[in-house]
């Protein structure tokens, strides 16, 4: 999908004046957030759940290399084949290819945030093949050419009734009809047509085992299960990442991801693919392909500062508890990883030249991290990204801060170790902005700090700071009387 | 008397001197002798939160120079805190003398309140007011220093106070320092939630504990509902300390 994480601005302007979306996030986020703590409050000990998601998620990161080959070795012995590819181009070439030369003509295709990294819908579609997502929300979005709004709900912003219009002219719906029922029915006929149809499936993958060699996906509508059983051919992209060292970490990490994603116990249908069919067997691939994706994510790995951005499991805990996503929903965030997780993924994948909004567009208020079942300090992490960005760090491809930013910094921190100096610029502040004073407050001021003043005042700079006030106060307290 | 040293944030002494006022006033009523080091200055939040992390490093130092050897450090902001304690550990891991004496401070550097209720064990200041008060949860307490029952303990003890509940206290009222003249539109979304929240909640006053968030929900206040007021924790508690 297009990259336009530098649109972050004007995108927020018209998020925040639009309608729908303000009239969704007024609730849904809370929503969700309600249902993952109803569903962690029915564990005896929820606390210790998390910490144990979180610890096993602190192995896997940390142990990445050996379990990634371990994944290959028992992945390749029951017969899948493992491809390791270094970025999205390798990776989209790889399955492109896989196409043409196995003459596929119909792909479907499971919901997955790495795919849409990838651009790999876009990229079949080039190379003349029919794609169809599966997934209603992520179907919706492929229908309107809109980009994913929630990294588990796509298309959940989209109001009912421009659904019944895009069915109505792209998805075989007959009559209009605004009951999401027969929508959902509607889109379950035109689908099922294409599985038919499908020579090659293409997933995400939730989880990969290392000690076995198996891959998970855990969704709710079934589709995936489609894509997986019914072609072919089966491509399991897995975000490198994505694995835990054993099937008893899976199945723990598959619970926690289900209560923090939807509040739900477990999602309804959860499938394990070790290898692709065997003799004997009913159902599944003939050829199952697992396409390790890196694009990033061994730099991340090499630096142990970035390093917990690996931990992330896509569950979007984080995005129902962010004041800022809260108010801005998904698109201004540009591409497939919105919210805090987005805030940190995207950085490292994209690098902070072209993602400054991201990491820039935070309070530090450290709800996510409060929310994380994973173990991720995001606020941290986007300091660091803040402090690589102003130094220029090259690996991070920071592009350095602005000579007017390093001398405000440079200015104020002499006046920070200097006393003397900082009694001068209190009241060269003063000076400055109480010229603009008007009946004891400022409502204006030109400068950095313009955009302060579009809805706030400040009050006036008081004639004498604390520092000022001390000696006296020292002398009343010193006489034994009350300040 | 047990001696106790002042951490001024620089927004309070540059802006709002009269809460670092009411934070001596209501430690000498508690008999405590509050000290100031005249060449505090700044904790170098602002420079860190921004990525100039050598800048900010070097004002870490001069705070260590200037508190490292006190018994007990007091501050009415939980940012400032939370820099010291949360914050300085990774800025100076470069610098092992420094990094030393900033693990050393981090746990005798408290947020006011937590002080209050925490340390000298105190509920009741001797206050009373009136009225219905709300209290708006600041991130960096909440989050960052799990400070929230001391402050409410400290408003269920103003006799004659009722603290009544307000939605989404615990959601950031957009300030976020660098991030409100930054990113102002969704700050202003942020911040007029929290302005409609607290009039929802028929409060006469919110109170809260973060000079940041005070002068950014006030800021909005004074320009949209010029009767109403936030009040920092130390003023509300001063000012109604019975004579």
């Amino acid at each position: 999908m297009e990259i336009k994480t530098d649109r972050f601005r004007e995108t927020v302007q018209k998020e925040l004046v639009n309608p729908e979306t303000q009239k969704f996030l007024s609730f849904f986020p809370l929503v969700l957030s309600a249902m993952r703590s109803a569903t962690l409050a029915g564990l005896p000990d929820s606390e210790a759940a998390l910490a144990s998601a979180a610890a096993i998620r602190a192995e896997a990161v940390e142990r990445l290399p050996e379990l990634l080959e371990e994944f290959e070795r028992n992945a390749t012995a029951a017969g899948a084949r493992v491809v390791w590819a270094r970025d999205s181009e390798e990776a989209n070439r790889y399955i492109c290819d896989l196409a043409r030369e196995k003459k596929v003509a119909c792909v479907t295709k499971g919901k997955s945030m790495v795919t849409e990294e990838m651009g790999l819908r876009e990229e079949l579609e080039k190379a003349g093949i029919e794609v169809w997502e599966t997934d209603l929300g992520e179907f919706i979005t492929q229908l309107l050419g809109l980009p994913p709004f929630h990294i588990i709900g796509p298309a959940i912003n989209v109001p009912v009734e421009t659904i019944r219009d895009v069915f109505l002219e792209k998805a075989g719906l007959e009559e209009p009809t605004n009951d999401p029922v027969q929508l959902g029915y509607a889109a379950r006929i035109f689908l099922r047509e294409k599985f038919y149809r499908a020579e090659m499936g293409v997933t995400g993958v939730n989880i990969a085992v290392a000690s076995t060699g198996t891959v998970i996906n855990v969704e709710n509508e079934g589709n995936i299960r489609h894509c997986k059983s019914g072609p072919r051919i089966q491509v399991s992209v897995l975000s490198l990442e994505k694995i835990v060292p054993t099937m008893r970490d899976a199945f723990h990490m598959l619970r926690v991801l289900c209560m923090c994603a939807t509040g739900q116990s477990l999602g309804t249908y959860a499938s394990f693919d070790t290898g692709p069919r065997r003799p004997g067997e009913l159902d599944g691939p003939e050829e199952l392909h697992i396409v390790l994706l890196d694009n990033g994510r061994s730099a991340a790995y090499r630096n142990p500062k970035t390093r917990d951005a690996l931990k992330c499991i896509r569950c979007a805990a984080c995005l129902s508890v962010c004041p800022v996503y809260g108010k801005i929903g998904g698109y201004p965030y540009g591409w497939a990883y919105s919210g805090p997780m987005g805030q940190v993924v995207n950085p490292l994948l994209l690098g902070l030249d072209r993602t400054e909004d991201l990491y820039g567009a935070c309070t530090l208020c450290q709800r996510c991290k409060a929310a994380c079942p994973a173990g991720i300090d995001h606020p941290r992490m986007l300091l660091y990204y803040r402090s690589r960005q102003a130094e220029g760090d090259s690996e991070l491809k920071g592009s350095g801060a602005p000579w007017s930013g390093k001398a405000l910094h440079r200015f104020y921190s002499a006046a920070v170790r200097n006393p003397a100096l900082w009694k001068a610029m209190a009241k060269g502040l003063r000076w400055a902005a109480n010229r603009y004073e008007k009946d004891g407050k400022i409502s204006r001021a030109p400068g950095p700090a313009e955009g302060w003043f579009r809805a706030r005042d400040l009050p006036r700079f008081p004639d004498r700071t604390f520092h000022d006030r001390w000696k006296e106060i020292e002398k009343t307290l010193e006489r034994g009387e009350k300040p | 008397m047990k001696k106790v040293s002042l951490f001024i944030p620089c927004i309070v002494d540059l802006l709002l001197p009269e809460i670092g006022e009411a934070t001596v006033l209501l430690l000498s009523r508690l008999g405590l002798r509050p000290v100031y080091h005249e060449d505090q200055t700044c904790c170098g939040q602002f420079s860190f939160n921004t990525g100039f992390r050598r800048e900010a490093a070097r004002m870490a130092v001069h705070f260590l120079e200037v508190f490292g050897e006190d018994e007990v450090v007091v501050c009415p902001s939980g940012s400032c805190v939370n820099m010291v304690r949360n914050r300085y550990p990774e800025l100076l891991e470069d610098e092992p003398r420094w990094l030393d004496r900033a693990r050393n401070l981090a746990p005798r550097v408290y947020e006011l309140t937590e002080f209050l209720v925490g340390v000298l064990k105190v509920e009741d200041v001797g206050a009373a007011f009136s009225g219905k008060v709300a209290y708006h949860e600041s991130c960096s307490l909440l989050n960052g220093l799990g400070v929230s029952e001391q402050p409410k303990k400290l408003l269920r003890a103003v006799r004659g106070a009722e603290l009544v509940p307000m939605r989404d206290a615990d959601v950031c009222c957009g300030f976020g320092g660098e991030f409100s003249s930054r990113y102002p539109e969704i700050s202003e979304a942020l911040v007029a939630a929290k302005a409609a929240r607290f009039l929802e909640s028929g409060a006469d006053v919110l109170v809260l504990c973060e000079p940041g968030c005070l002068t950014n929900i006030n800021g909005y206040l004074s320009r949209h509902h010029p009767d109403r007021k936030a009040l920092h924790m130390a003023e509300f508690l001063a000012r109604n300390l019975a004579s």
